[in-house]
């Protein structure tokens, strides 16, 4: 069951990053300082990065999306 | 049972990356030199977390068995974690850096031993050590990690590959990587001895320039391990040996220049071999006002299903815990397996003190009950529970 719901998300996403080709602008490196600011990079605070997934998967069941390898914890 | 449905997953997954591969030429191009960060970075930050929860109604008798103070408080104490985390990033020349993080958690308080009942206390701490080396090449990164965690009751080791490939505009970013963790568990109170884990970890992604104030990142990511998943500290609980999980990430940054801030927007889908789905949503808008503050609140919300094997809770049999169904094969009655919603709320504060060095405060507040759960009924008969994070960091490059 999960299974055919991961697929079919899997799929809508593909297909709307194949459509989203076509409204990729190109952007050249000096137009790229909005994009430098350490705000709108993806990890910008590592290490809130890391106790904000360490606090939550050890309340929630769900854990990983975004990297792989860190240490993994009793957390009971 | 497992095993077939395991095989019956992988196809649709290897289709998945596949059709995410197949998307590579619109954006594909020539591979441009990335090269190690110029400075160095030392980075420290502090955390102070601290849970609560609240009384169940009807609950009295598993009040009488918690170690609450008085009965003039509706909450009760669970765990508390201070922790540290400092990490140095160092050049070694133009192609290499490494890295190296190391954390220390204190850990105090007491859990409940079924649903959100019969509190436990416990202490323990743990030390974890990632390093990890990095090398970088015209065609992009390359990354080994090892990583090592240990508790009283708890060792894990792990091992992880990440490679980057940019294009030649940098502006789309492709990343797969591997990571490898082999747990070992010895609980104090011996219910087993030298249990493992072992899992390994997927990850493909792709992260795209959209515009001069856009950019968007999609993570494809795939568990599977094998091993002690029960709670030993829990009544009740026998959890399947396997568990794979998949998970679908989607990132978006906008910059809005004529505000001078940004919004940062994230949404993961889970599910795995034990019946859980969920959903995560986290927003943040993160706000510029000058003299080198910026100020971000941040919003969370969460959803899940329950475990197919959560019994749920049944508070009229209040002290003692619900039997699991006749003849079932695996159960549990811990709250983190049961149907709910989760919501937080963060702010967060930097202050950049010169080029090189700037401090940062963030507070968040977090609760969770069956009733907020997205769709559907949540758990029924559990208490809600709430967490509070304090964290202070510093961070300087040289």
């Amino acid at each position: 069951m999960h299974n055919r719901t991961f697929g079919i998300l899997a799929f809508v996403l593909v297909t709307w990053v194949m459509q989203g080709c076509s409204m990729i602008q190109s952007v050249e490196p000096w137009q790229k300082g909005n994009l430098a600011k350490p705000e709108m990079t993806f990890d910008n605070d590592p290490l809130e990065t890391g106790y904000k997934e360490h606090i939550y998967s050890s309340k929630e069941a769900s854990s990983g999306g975004s990297g792989v390898g860190g240490g993994g914890c009793g957390c009971n | 049972m497992a095993a077939i449905k395991h095989h019956k997953q992988l196809p649709e997954l290897g289709a998945a990356l596949l059709s995410a591969a197949m998307a590579l030429p619109c954006v594909m191009g020539v591979a441009h030199a990335e090269s190690a960060p110029e400075k160095g970075t030392l980075s420290f930050k502090y955390l102070d977390y601290k849970e609560r929860q609240q009384i169940a109604d009807g609950a009295s008798a598993g009040y009488g068995l918690s170690d609450s103070k008085s009965g003039a408080s509706a909450f009760d104490d669970r765990i508390r974690v201070k922790a540290t985390a400092s990490k140095l990033v160092l050049p070694i020349n133009s192609e290499w850096s490494m890295s190296g993080t190391l954390i220390t958690d204190s850990i105090s308080g007491a859990s409940p031993a079924y649903h959100t009942e019969a509190l436990t206390g416990m202490k323990d701490f743990r030390r974890a050590v990632d390093t990890s080396l990095t090398h970088y090449s015209p065609d992009g990164t390359f990354t080994l990690g090892v990583n090592h965690s240990g508790e009283r009751d708890y060792v894990s080791r792990g091992v992880s590959l990440l490679a980057t490939r940019a294009t030649e505009n940098k502006n789309t970013t492709w990343t797969a990587g591997i990571g490898v963790n082999r747990d070992q568990i010895n609980p104090s109170n011996r219910i087993v001895f030298n249990e493992t884990k072992n899992g390994t970890d997927l990850l493909l992604g792709v992260t795209q320039v959209m515009s001069m104030n856009d950019i968007v990142q999609f993570n494809l990511g795939y568990y599977k391990g094998h091993g002690y998943y029960s709670d030993p500290y829990k009544i009740y609980d026998e959890r399947p040996r396997n568990r794979n999980h998949e998970t679908l990430q989607t990132r978006w940054n906008h910059h809005f220049s004529e505000l001078n801030a940004t919004t940062r927007l994230a949404y993961r889908f889970y599910t795995d071999n034990w019946g859980i789905r969920s959903h995560t949503f986290d927003a943040e808008w993160v706000q510029n006002v000058g003299w080198g503050w910026s100020a971000a609140p941040a919003i969370r919300y969460y959803t899940q299903t329950a475990a197919k094997f959560y019994v749920e809770a049944d508070p009229s049999l209040s002290p003692f815990p619900p039997n699991p169904p006749m003849g079932a094969q695996y159960f549990s009655e811990d709250q983190r397996m049961s149907a709910f919603g989760g919501l937080a709320f963060g702010m967060k504060l930097v202050k950049q003190i010169n080029l090189d060095t700037k401090v940062d405060f963030k507070f968040e507040q977090y609760g969770q009950k069956g009733s907020w759960i997205l769709s559907g009924k949540g758990s029924q008969g559990l208490a809600p529970f709430y967490a509070r994070s304090i964290q202070v960091g510093l961070t300087h490059a040289f």
